[in-house]
Formats: structure tokens, C-alpha cells, sequence
């Protein structure tokens, strides 16, 4: 059987099964089926899985950006837990529930998530861009200083590796729309919400319709290229890793900020986060909108999964039901087929070379 | 134009220096408006390294450039781009996954209120496009289009970029001979609208047949600026190489001895389950060249494949001194004394990032004579390396310069060599001389006649008709996976030699050749250009 015929049985195969199931759950409410729909089909999980995919989507387009100019950075995973950390630390510095320069604290702590998110993805640009560094090592090394320095530095301020509780950044209503059965939830959520609503498709019109964007896609696929064309590569990649630490540090510091605290045990609460957004992003093969689709699916695969750990009478464990989403990765990357990588990606250049 | 043409461009005392190398001596170049002009020079004669120079890319150690008169520097390639400089290099500068008109704009896309302003960008394209004849679809991603095409965008986008002189590094490497003919004609356009072209080429036929005038270029020095119409093949190779060269190829006879290779009823199938050789059969002797004709694709990379182990044949046998190798692996090939230059130099032949030490092992690595105990010598290894280089003038004479750091020709000599000198009783030689210029060519034909003499097989496939011709014993014409014939190249003409080629059976062939001098039309331009093409060819 070749690949297109086998990949079609799949879908189909995996299509029919959650037909069967969504109908077995309208038929037969109270079962396993029928609740799966109810927590389908509940406002609730539609806005948690909104809230849930902020820091994957935002590290993912972040993804975008460093990848396809060519550099790939596997660090996205710290480049979250540092910002997630800051975003709160630095809130408790200033006092929490304070006020800075006539701005909330919590804003002034979001801002600092995101600097320093930054300064660890420029770190991790200087050493790949002028001292050559294997990207994937880089990146690796990004992930651990991070996992390291973050719950340190809480034990020593907080004396836990969790920190103390700040004021979240809560919730912004939009009157009206937020009355919408179902959709609704969409107007009544954390401001990154908002800010990814923009984020993706300020994105996909950066990297399609700008001289940016081409040079981004240019620097990845053919620096030569784009080096004879007299654009700096050293400059896009730079841009480009750069772009991938802001935006992974709004999506660090939404999660830890939306929640008022930061989570230091095991993983952190980041807890892969970064990595299911690379995932996501291949997933979504470059595209801004792809990738946030990606996400949304695995934020709201991990949405159902934190509810059905809640619905009573059944015996499954819980470790299975949070192997939901990483299976559904695997049959989705089935699915997909292969993602087109940028061919120069990973890739260091040097300007002038023969 | 007139007798007062002026100068595009002028190089003066340009010198340029690599670590341990003088890439480029004190030259001096002239090129006049609008005139076509060749550089021509053999594989590492630095003739890319001095246009490079001109494009901004290197800083010349010493001398001056001057552009329409006026004395530049450039210290990028967009300094040089504003100065009107276009460079088309040898590996095209495009990105394969966006558009015509995304590549052309690159670095220059004209802004609109919302981004780039993609209408105009398309509309300019089109009419830079249309200006100077060329059919090109500006919406066609890269990727989809022939090298040709590619070709012309790679021109487009230099003409985008207001470029007056065009550079183009080696362009006839990658285009197939009609494509060839194309290019040319682009060439007379662009100068018909006052364009001035300088071009870099090694193939003799090609600069005296679309150049004005040619500057020869040898070991980093201009040894002579001459008129095309004005010059001889023999005077342009013996200026390159420094010695007269041997354009027709000396055979003599030689006794055969016992079968080396046989291959009996072969039938090979390629990666999609189509068969490319039917039931081929055949046998090479002690002190014998077979050579294998045909238009390229008619099945004998997978013969040769076949052959050498890399592809499991569906039926049929393969033996060397009469023990089977049909299923063996690579290395029992390579043990019972097969050679191969493979067709891809980079893809088969050399591990681009590895030095030229650990590429000269590469095959041998358990041979005792570089490996003890499990350990390679690596003292043997560099001499070994050394000496490949040092007899097929592979340039620069670096044994620890990466491979990928080479150019194509001298990529070729070091796997040719080092195949070569293995020793081997039987040799497989896939296009040996390609992308390689006339000195060194003469000297690999010297190695496998010898090779002959000392009662060695080969096998040599090549779409040089010159070349197999020249060289071979006996001459197989492929055509669609079957040997048409099996010819003495010596009572064959180049023409119906071609007939066989497009497929033509022999009874027919004898009959159309003498009835008709312009027979098969298309197989006619193709033996004419290799005709004038000979050994310098591709």
C-alpha cells in the first residue's frame, strides 16, 4: 500500500471512529460517549482551551519566525518558563497589586517577562549566528538554564520552588458579543486572548505580504540568495530569533500572569508546552493560522482531558486519559505527512563563502 | 557602437590571494560595451575567484576596478548591484519554494500601502520580460520550472536591479545542448539593447561561438585577450593549458585477453517498478574499452547501477573474472577489483564535508595498505590523497581542503584519480570528464588508455560522442533500456551514430545514411554540436 492510500485509510479510520462516538454519544446520554459530548459541548472547555493554547500558539509563531530564517530553536520551551518566572517575580519585586509609573504592576511584570525572554533567545542568537553553535545543542542548552535558574531563583526568594500568588491580569468582557451562547466565551476571556486573536494574523500578513516576511522565508530557504540580493542574513536571522523571544515570553508570562502564580515542580507549568508548540507549528507547516489551529486542537484535547478526570463513576486511570493529546499528535503527524523544513534551516551562513 | 566603443568594465592589476594560494596574478581585463566577451580558463585557473572580485564578493589584495570609466570598490555585492554589476553564478541564487516574480524583487520589492505591493511587482516582471523576448510565468514557483527558466530569472532579476553588465559563471554547465543554443540567443538580445556580457566557460566550442573576445585565463594569470574570429581551437587550448593539447584522441591497437566482466540477459527496474534495461548482455575483456552510447535516460545509469551493486537487478547475472557479483555487496565489487566513477561526483563519489584525505580512502578504508587492526593509517591515507592530487592537477593541491570546497572539475579529477589508482581489473567510468576542462580531460583519456594497455577492462558511458568514439573498442548504443548495436566506432560515422542513438534500427540506419545526408532532423543539431564540442564539451 503506498503512503497516499495508507494515509486516506487512517482518516478515514480515525474520522469514523469519532463519528461513531459523537453519535453514540447523542444516542446514549450518560455514557462514556455522552459525556464526552457534554464536555464537548460545554462553554466552559471552549474557553479553557482558548486560554490553554495562549502559550503554545504564541511560542509557535515565535517558531515560525526563528525557523523559517533559518535557525531552529528547540529553547522555546525556556524561552517560556523564563518568562512565566519573571512575569511574576518581577511583579512581586514591585509589590504585587501595586502600581509603577501609573501602570499596574502586573503589566510592569508582563513587560519584564518578555524582556527577559528576549535577552535569553538573543544569548541563544549570538551563539548561534556568530559562534557557530549547533542550534539543536543551543536550543537544548536554552531549555535547561532555564528549567535550572527559574525554580531557583523561587526557592530563594519564596524559599518553594512555587512562587507566592500575584494578582492575575483577569478577564476582559466585551458587552454584547460576550453574550452569545457558546461563542461567547471567546469575549469573556484573559486579554492574551486577545493578544493572540492579533498576534496570528499580524503574523501571516508579516511573513506574506511584507519584504520582511520574503526576506524571513529567503534567509531560511537560500541565504546565498538573499546575501546576493544584499540583504544582511545575519540581520533577518537575528530579527527572526529575536521575534521568537518576544513572542514566546508574551506566551510564558500570559500563562503564569493569567494564573497569578508560578508553578516550579516537575517541568514547571510550562510542562512541554514549548515542544507541543514545535509540534504545532510543523503541523501547521509555517503558517501563523495553521499553527494557532494546532494548537487550539491540543490545547482543547488537554481541556477535555483536565474534564474528564473530573466526571465521576469511571475507573480509567488518569495517566492515560493525559496520554489523549500526545497520542492524538502522533496520529495527527500521520495524517499530515511530511512538513516542508526550510531547506537552509539549521544551517549556519556565512556571508561570503564559496 | 563603432570604432570608439567604450569600456563596461576594466580590471587593472588585479591580485588576489587565498591562504597558501595566488588565486588571481596581476590581471587585467578589458571588456567593451555591449560585446559579448568569454573567460575562459581550466578548472581553478581562478576564474571565478576573479569575478567574484568584480561582484564585491572578495577584496582584491591589489589592483582597481573600474566600471563605465570610473574606479570603484565594492564591498558587497549590493555596492556592486548599484553600480550596475549583475552576477548570475554557477548555482542559481533562487528560492525554491516562492514565485518568478517573488525571487526577481528580492531585496528590491517595490512597497505599497499594505506591504509589498505584489500587482506592480508582477507587472514589472512581466515587462522586464517581455522587453528582451523571454517567455516566463511570473507566478511559477522555482521549483517547478526547468533549469533553463531558471536561468532567465536568475538574468530578470539581474536586469531588475538595473544591471548594464552581466556576469554569468560557467551558465552552459547546467543546460542541456538546445538550451544551450537558447541562452546564446539571449545573449544577442541583451547586447542588441546594449548589455555588455562577460561569461565564464572552460568549453572551447562555446566561447569562440558566442563571444566577441576572449580573455584566457591560466594559473591566475591572463595569458591573452583574443578576437573570436580570429583565433583556432588549438591556439585557445594550448593557451590554457600551457602546452599543446591532443584534441583528437590516439589509440592504438591493443591484444584482448580473457573476459573480465560478463554481464549476461540483465533486466534492471528503476525506484518506480519501470523497467529501464531490457535483457542486456555483454562481455568486456582484458585490454578492452566498451563504451555505451545514448541520449541520456535511456536506461544506463540503472545498467551501471546494475553493474556496480548499488540496485538489485530483477533478473540475469553479473561476474567479474568469472565469480558471480550479481546480489554481492559494494565491497566484494570493490575486492575483486572494480573501479567506479560514479555518473554524481557529488552525490555518490565524495563526502563533501570530509576532507580530500578521508575522500581518498573512501572504498578502500579496509584495504591493508591504509588499514591495520581495525585503524586507518592516516600517514598513508594523506600520502595517498597527496599523490592523486598531484597527478590529476586537482586544484588547490590541499589534501586537507574539504570537498565541498572545491569546484565541480576538480571534485571530478579526485574521484576519477582515486578511482583510478586502485588498481583495478575492471573500470566503470560513468562520464568521466564531466564538468572537467581540455588538459585534464586529455590526461584521464591518457589514464584509461593505459589502464587498456596494462590489460584492464573498462566500461565507459559517456554523452560525449567524441569521447566514447575516440575511446572505446567497441561502442553499445543504448536506446530505451536495449543495446541497439554494438558497433566498431571506427567504421561509424557521427551521424549514423546519432540514428542509433534516437533509436533507429541498424538495417534502417545503413539504408537512411546513404540515401539521406540530413536524415533525422533532431538527431542531426546533436551530432553537429558535439561535433564542434568535441572533448571540451559536457
Amino acid at each position: 500500500m503506498n503512503r497516499a492510500s495508507l494515509q486516506r485509510a487512517l482518516a478515514i479510520g480515525f474520522g469514523g471512529a469519532l463519528a461513531v462516538f459523537v453519535l453514540l454519544g447523542l444516542v446514549f446520554p450518560g455514557t462514556l460517549a455522552g459525556d464526552f459530548l457534554d464536555i464537548l459541548t460545554r462553554e466552559s472547555t471552549l474557553s479553557s482551551a482558548l486560554r490553554l493554547s495562549v502559550p503554545i500558539a504564541f511560542a509557535a509563531l515565535g517558531g515560525i519566525f526563528a525557523e523559517k530564517a533559518g535557525v531552529i530553536n528547540i529553547g522555546l520551551e525556556g524561552l517560556l518558563i523564563i518568562s512565566a518566572f519573571v512575569g511574576v517575580f518581577a511583579t512581586s519585586l514591585l509589590g504585587a497589586g501595586g502600581e509603577t509609573l501609573g501602570v499596574s504592576n502586573v503589566w510592569v511584570g508582563f513587560a519584564f517577562a518578555v524582556l527577559a525572554s528576549t535577552l535569553l533567545s538573543l544569548l541563544f542568537a549570538v551563539v548561534c549566528i556568530e559562534f557557530r553553535a549547533d542550534q539543536i545543542i543551543a536550543g537544548l542548552a536554552i531549555w535547561l538554564i532555564a528549567l535550572g535558574l527559574a525554580p531557583f531563583v523561587a526557592r530563594v526568594y519564596y524559599g518553594s520552588v512555587n512562587s507566592g500568588s500575584v494578582s492575575s491580569l483577569g478577564t476582559w468582557e466585551i458587552p454584547l458579543l460576550s453574550a452569545i451562547p457558546y461563542v461567547g466565551a471567546v469575549f469573556r476571556s484573559d486579554p492574551s486572548v486577545y493578544f493572540l486573536l492579533v498576534a496570528v494574523p499580524l503574523s501571516w500578513w508579516v511573513l506574506n505580504r511584507t519584504a520582511f516576511g520574503r526576506h524571513v522565508d529567503a534567509s531560511g530557504e537560500n541565504p546565498r540568495a538573499l546575501d546576493t540580493a544584499g540583504v544582511s542574513v545575519r540581520k533577518v536571522r537575528y530579527q527572526g530569533v529575536l521575534l521568537s523571544g518576544v513572542l514566546s515570553g508574551i506566551g510564558g508570562a500570559s500563562l503564569s500572569l493569567g494564573l497569578g502564580q508560578f508553578i516550579g515542580t516537575g517541568q514547571t507549568m510550562v510542562n512541554g508546552k514549548g515542544f507541543i508548540a514545535i509540534v504545532a507549528y510543523l503541523f501547521g507547516n509555517y503558517n501563523p493560522i495553521g499553527a494557532f489551529g494546532a494548537s487550539l486542537l491540543f490545547a482543547g484535547l488537554e481541556a477535555i482531558q483536565l474534564r474528564l478526570q473530573q466526571v465521576p463513576g469511571y475507573t480509567i486511570p488518569d495517566s492515560l486519559i493525559q496520554t489523549l493529546p500526545f497520542v492524538t499528535v502522533i496520529v495527527v503527524l500521520a495524517l499530515v505527512g511530511r512538513t516542508r523544513i526550510p531547506q537552509a534551516a539549521g544551517e549556519y551562513y556565512e556571508s561570503g563563502e564559496d | 557602437m563603432g570604432q570608439m566603443r567604450s569600456q563596461a568594465v576594466r580590471l587593472a592589476g588585479v591580485t588576489k590571494r587565498f591562504p597558501g594560494v595566488l588565486a588571481n596574478d596581476d590581471v587585467d581585463l578589458e571588456v567593451g560595451a555591449g560585446t559579448v566577451h568569454a573567460l575562459l580558463g581550466e578548472n581553478g585557473a581562478g576564474k571565478t575567484t576573479l569575478m567574484n572580485v568584480l561582484y564585491g564578493l572578495y577584496e582584491p589584495n591589489d589592483g582597481a576596478v573600474y566600471v563605465d570609466g570610473e574606479q570603484r570598490r565594492f564591498d558587497s555585492p549590493r555596492e556592486a548591484i548599484d553600480a550596475g554589476v549583475g552576477m548570475i553564478h554557477q548555482h542559481f541564487m533562487l528560492v525554491d519554494p516562492m514565485t518568478v516574480a517573488e525571487n526577481v524583487t528580492l531585496g528590491y520589492e517595490p512597497q505599497g500601502r499594505f506591504g509589498v505591493d505584489r500587482a506592480r511587482a508582477r507587472e514589472e516582471v512581466v515587462a522586464l520580460a517581455d522587453r528582451y523576448g523571454f517567455d516566463i510565468d511570473p507566478g511559477a514557483r522555482i521549483e517547478d520550472i526547468s533549469v533553463g527558466v531558471q536561468q532567465r530569472v536568475e538574468i530578470l532579476k539581474a536586469l531588475y536591479r538595473g544591471a548594464d553588465v552581466l556576469v554569468l559563471d560557467e551558465p552552459t554547465a547546467v543546460l542541456t545542448p538546445q538550451e544551450v543554443e537558447e541562452l546564446f540567443d539571449v545573449f544577442e538580445e541583451l547586447t542588441a539593447q546594449g548589455k555588455t556580457i562577460l561569461f565564464i566557460t572552460h568549453k572551447l566550442g562555446e566561447a569562440m561561438g558566442a563571444a566577441e573576445e576572449i580573455t584566457v585565463l591560466r594559473d591566475g594569470r591572463n595569458v591573452g585577450t583574443v578576437p573570436a574570429g580570429d583565433t583556432s581551437r588549438e591556439e585557445l587550448a594550448e593557451l590554457m593549458v600551457g602546452r599543446e593539447v591532443l584534441l583528437e584522441i590516439e589509440r592504438d591497437p591493443v591484444e584482448t585477453g580473457d573476459v573480465v566482466l560478463g554481464v549476461d540477459s540483465l533486466r534492471v527496474r528503476d525506484g518506480r517498478g519501470t523497467e529501464r534495461v531490457s535483457d542486456a548482455s555483454f562481455a568486456v575483456r582484458e585490454g578492452e574499452i566498451l563504451g555505451i552510447a545514448g541520449v541520456d535516460g535511456n536506461g544506463q545509469s540503472e545498467l551501471i547501477e546494475a553493474i556496480t551493486g548499488l540496485r538489485a537487478p530483477e533478473s540475469g547475472s553479473v561476474a567479474i573474472d568469472g565469480a558471480d557479483v550479481t546480489r554481492a555487496s559494494r565491497r566484494a565489487h570493490t575486492d575483486r577489483g572494480m573501479a567506479y566513477v560514479p555518473e554524481d561526483r557529488q552525490e555518490r563519489g565524495l563526502v563533501m564535508d570530509l576532507d580530500l584525505v578521508r575522500n581518498a580512502v573512501l572504498g578502500s578504508q579496509h584495504d591493508p595498505a591504509f588499514a591495520a587492526n581495525g585503524r586507518i593509517d592516516w600517514a598513508a591515507a594523506r600520502a595517498h590523497a597527496a599523490a592523486v592530487i598531484d597527478a590529476y592537477d586537482v586544484r588547490p593541491p590541499d589534501p586537507g581542503a574539504r570537498a565541498a570546497s572545491l569546484s565541480g572539475g576538480n571534485q571530478q579529477k579526485f574521484v576519477v584519480g582515486r578511482e583510478l589508482e586502485r588498481d583495478p581489473r575492471v573500470v566503470i567510468a560513468s562520464h568521466p570528464t564531466r564538468g572537467v576542462d581540455v588538459g585534464s580531460t586529455e590526461f584521464i583519456h591518457e589514464r584509461l588508455l593505459a589502464l587498456r594497455r596494462e590489460g584492464r577492462a573498462v566500461v565507459l558511458v559517456s554523452s560525449k560522442l567524441d569521447e566514447v568514439r575516440g575511446l572505446s573498442d567497441r561502442l553499445a548504443v543504448m536506446y530505451e533500456g536495449e543495446f541497439v548495436d554494438v558497433i566498431d566506432p571506427g567504421e561509424t560515422t557521427e551521424e549514423q551514430l546519432g540514428l542509433l542513438m534516437a533509436g533507429e534500427r541498424p538495417d534502417e540506419t545503413a539504408e537512411r545514411a546513404t540515401v539521406s545526408a540530413d536524415g533525422g532532423e533532431d538527431t542531426g543539431t546533436e551530432t553537429e554540436r558535439t561535433g564542434t564540442d568535441d572533448i571540451d564539451g559536457e
